[in-house]
């Protein structure tokens, strides 16, 4: 026979007052916690996207992002000479797509144009669709005779000035005037973010001679190390890496920030484990003759503990999905887009927080822990106490 | 009659457990909040930093990764031919950089030699360090912390590979370790080397990624902030000109915001502190109801309850506060963790003021967590609350 949840449940409305003090602490740990689980989830999921273990960046030798990296014509027409490259169906030729990385300054719409972040602007060619895979086209493509551009759709929702029709001055002296005329998809990927346009316009835009980087999809069958060390041997002598690789060392910078809030988030968990402690004891205190009343009826000392510990969970539980509601409540008031910077790269990331299933059950996870560890020891005090001294207790 | 500490203190020792995890609740978010202080108070400490330089940054208008001519340079210092107002002008090249065995990523700027020293006093070289910058065009001045990291002294020989093209080896010789700078990451070399290198190469030479303008006071800062837009405006490589601290300011709300998010986090772990507070004191008040029902009896007024409420309160978040204030403080004043870095603001300093202003926190914390039980103290009717405990 166990005790039933009704029991429990109305113990919490006893001693109101405790109960929202302590369902408060839980709540502002979980939301913080939640909020923190989702915008790290929110980085993953992108990169996560943007590995497609098929796909090679290569860069020029000592480059650490496509932004700093200047490859010329002629070196990357050597890549024609790798092998095991996937092929073009319609023409045979390997899957090759020269590409050019600039920066255009654009106001956030978050905040209403006051701040402004580099967005990335992308010079591709045909075969850039060929090679990243994850772009999917929305409306019409640019045109190669006129200054047109498409526009990652997560760039299109955070950055102002960036909606179909709308213009936008690219060019070494921003004096050229580009037309937006579509939008695409990469899956939620970096390239999202980015604003693409035909290659040799940009190129001429920008007074540029040198690609930045080169695309290469290997083919289905091929060793990805072993085109790696093709690119890099004396024939060609680029740097290459698989798109995971290169998006990882992107988020080195990040990774340190999210440390650092998770080292505190954790620190605010062990103080909400203390809180809870505090009201277990005193919740036990305040009932000693009641649970003395339940062993001499016949609850055993099993069912003590886990009574107790199940009273916590259910508490930390209510105060967990309270903490969730606010996190998710501010996420729609306040917004939840952000972006990141990349320190190599120097663009702007947009992407967007959402609360997946797997962030509220992990916040849930971590309340539940709170609730035993809190609750642990105040249990066992209760379960091992003499009933005779305890039915004693006024 | 006299409210002794004593009655205080033992009350607090009446209940151990409740007193030591109260302690604790109070004493982490209070943690909690130091670090995230420390941090926020960190960046401010680099704009103010930068604000006290009276420096103004000039990048390209359209992006800041669009080089500047290096002739843009007299043009600037023509705005102010007395040199009074203007007192130096220095051109920056990124060139990033790490050494050939290590992809540790190194922050390395190319100078003009000749304005350096001028633009950037906070370097402080020492009158030997300058002459060598002077005399050697492959000097470089590594940031103490680099040069700990890497294991770099004066006079050693360091190559390193440069993040930029031409992505040549370049190869300098140590002539300070900026002991005295305040940024103790950056490595400073000359861009007259560079440049020759450049040429060497046949890359891109003649250019700067920025300048940085010394001026002599605030009305010539803001003077010369559209001046030197104006000087350029209608040419190929027009500028855009922020004074030092602006231009910082940007790459710091860049990077997750994180003055922004951490001062957020300090005020929810305050809130948390508030509550585990509220909720001992509220306990407290419930356990002994029947205890300050008889003082009153006694003759001890309202004012004397309400006031035993809040100094309990106050006492027990001031030791809370104290501990958790002094914990990190320790940590990282007097042990390993003082080398933990921060990107961009480099090492966390926990400031004696940032400490002290986080136990006026859990004090005023202390009275907030006792207003209602101190207040519900004040107004209990003596035969009211004697009779409920009876």
């Amino acid at each position: 026979m166990v005790l039933p949840f009704s029991y429990h449940w109305r113990n919490l409305f006893v001693r109101k007052t405790t109960t929202l003090m302590t369902l408060l602490v839980v709540a502002a740990v979980v939301g913080v916690f939640q909020w923190l689980l989702g915008f790290a989830d929110a980085i993953t999921d992108s990169f996560a996207v943007a590995t497609d273990p098929r796909k090679l960046i290569v860069l020029k030798p000592g480059a650490t992002a496509e932004s700093n990296s200047a490859i010329a014509i002629d070196e990357f027409n050597a890549l024609y000479q790798v092998a095991d490259l996937a092929r073009d169906p319609a023409t045979d030729r390997p899957l090759i797509s020269p590409e050019m990385i600039v920066q255009v300054s654009l106001p956030r719409l978050r905040d209403g144009g006051k701040t402004f972040a580099n967005v990335a602007v992308r010079g591709v060619t045909d075969e850039a669709f060929l090679v990243h895979r994850n772009i999917s086209l929305h409306g019409d493509g640019f045109s190669r005779a006129e200054r047109e551009v498409i526009v990652g759709q997560a760039a299109a929702r955070q950055f102002g000035g960036l909606e179909v029709g709308d213009v936008i001055h690219l060019g070494y002296a921003g004096d050229r005037v580009y037309r937006v005329v579509g939008t695409f998809s990469a899956g939620g990927g970096p390239m999202e973010s980015e604003i693409w346009g035909y290659l040799p316009s940009l190129m001429n835009a920008y007074n540029r001679t040198t690609y930045s980087s080169a695309g290469v999809l290997i083919a289905p069958e091929a060793d990805a190390k072993s085109v790696i060390a093709q690119i890099a041997g004396p024939a060609v002598e680029l740097s290459a890496m698989t798109e995971g690789d290169y998006w990882e060392a992107q988020t080195r910078l990040m990774a340190v920030y999210l440390g650092i809030s998770y080292v505190l988030v954790v620190i605010m968990s062990l103080a909400a484990v203390f809180s809870i402690a505090n009201t277990m004891f005193s919740v036990v205190a305040g009932r000693l003759g009641e649970i003395a009343m339940l062993r001499t009826i016949g609850f055993s000392r099993r069912h003590i503990l886990s009574g107790l510990i199940y009273e916590s969970v259910v508490l930390c539980t209510v105060g967990g999905a309270l903490g969730s509601a606010a996190c998710t409540a501010w996420l729609i008031g306040v917004g939840n887009t952000k972006d990141m910077f990349g320190a190599n790269t120097f663009t702007t990331m947009a992407f967007e927080i959402r609360m997946s299933g797997l962030i509220v059950g992990g916040s849930l996870g971590l309340v539940v822990l709170v609730g035993v560890l809190g609750a642990i020891v105040p249990a066992l005090r209760a379960a091992r106490m003499h009933v005779v001294m305890a039915l004693r207790t006024p | 009659m006299k409210l002794q500490f004593v009655y205080l203190y033992r009350n607090l020792a009446r209940n151990p457990r409740r007193t030591l995890l109260t302690c604790a609740a109070v004493a982490l978010p209070i943690t909690v909040f130091v670090l995230s202080m420390a941090v926020v108070d960190g960046f401010n400490q680099f704009l103010d930093n930068s604000t006290r330089q009276l420096r103004l940054a000039v990048t390209h208008k359209t992006s800041i990764v669009n080089p500047l001519p290096e002739g843009h340079r007299r043009k600037i210092e023509a705005l102010d031919p007395t040199g009074r107002r203007l007192l130096a002008v220095c051109g920056l090249r990124y060139i990033g950089g790490q050494r050939e065995d290590d992809p540790t990523p190194l922050s390395t700027l190319a100078v003009d030699a000749d304005t350096f020293a001028a633009c950037f006093p906070e370097q402080r070289l020492t009158a030997e360090e300058l002459e060598l910058w002077n005399r050697d065009r492959q000097a470089i001045i590594i940031g103490r912390g680099t040069a700990g990291d890497m294991g770099w002294k004066v006079g050693d020989r360091v190559t390193i590979m440069p993040s930029v093209p031409p992505y040549q080896p370049l190869e300098f010789h140590v002539v300070s370790t900026a002991e005295k700078a305040e940024d103790f990451v950056t490595n400073w070399c000359r861009r007259d080397y560079l440049e020759e290198v450049l040429k060497e190469a046949g890359a891109l030479e003649g250019m700067v990624t920025f300048f940085f303008v010394k001026c002599a006071g605030k009305a010539d800062l803001d003077h010369y902030r559209a001046e030197i837009d104006r000087q350029f405006t209608g040419s190929l490589d027009e500028t855009k000109c922020q004074d030092e601290k602006t231009f910082m300011n940007e790459f710091i709300t860049q990077q997750f915001d994180l003055p922004t998010n951490l001062s957020i986090l300090a005020g929810m772990t305050v809130f948390v502190a508030i509550m585990a507070a509220a909720n001992t004191m509220s306990m407290n008040f419930r356990d002994r109801a029947n205890e300050v029902a008889t003082l009153k009896s006694l003759g001890f007024g309202g004012g004397f309850a309400f006031g035993l409420i809040q100094s309990e309160s106050l006492l027990l978040c001031a030791i809370g506060g104290a501990v958790g204030a002094l914990a990190p403080y320790v940590a990282f004043t007097f042990t390993p963790l003082r080398d933990f870095t921060i990107p961009l603001i480099q090492t966390l300093i926990i400031m004696p003021g940032t400490c002290l202003k986080a136990m006026l926190i859990a004090m005023a914390i202390g009275v907030l967590a006792a207003v209602w039980p101190s207040w519900q103290a004040f107004r209990m009717k003596v035969v009211v609350a004697l009779r409920q405990f009876e």
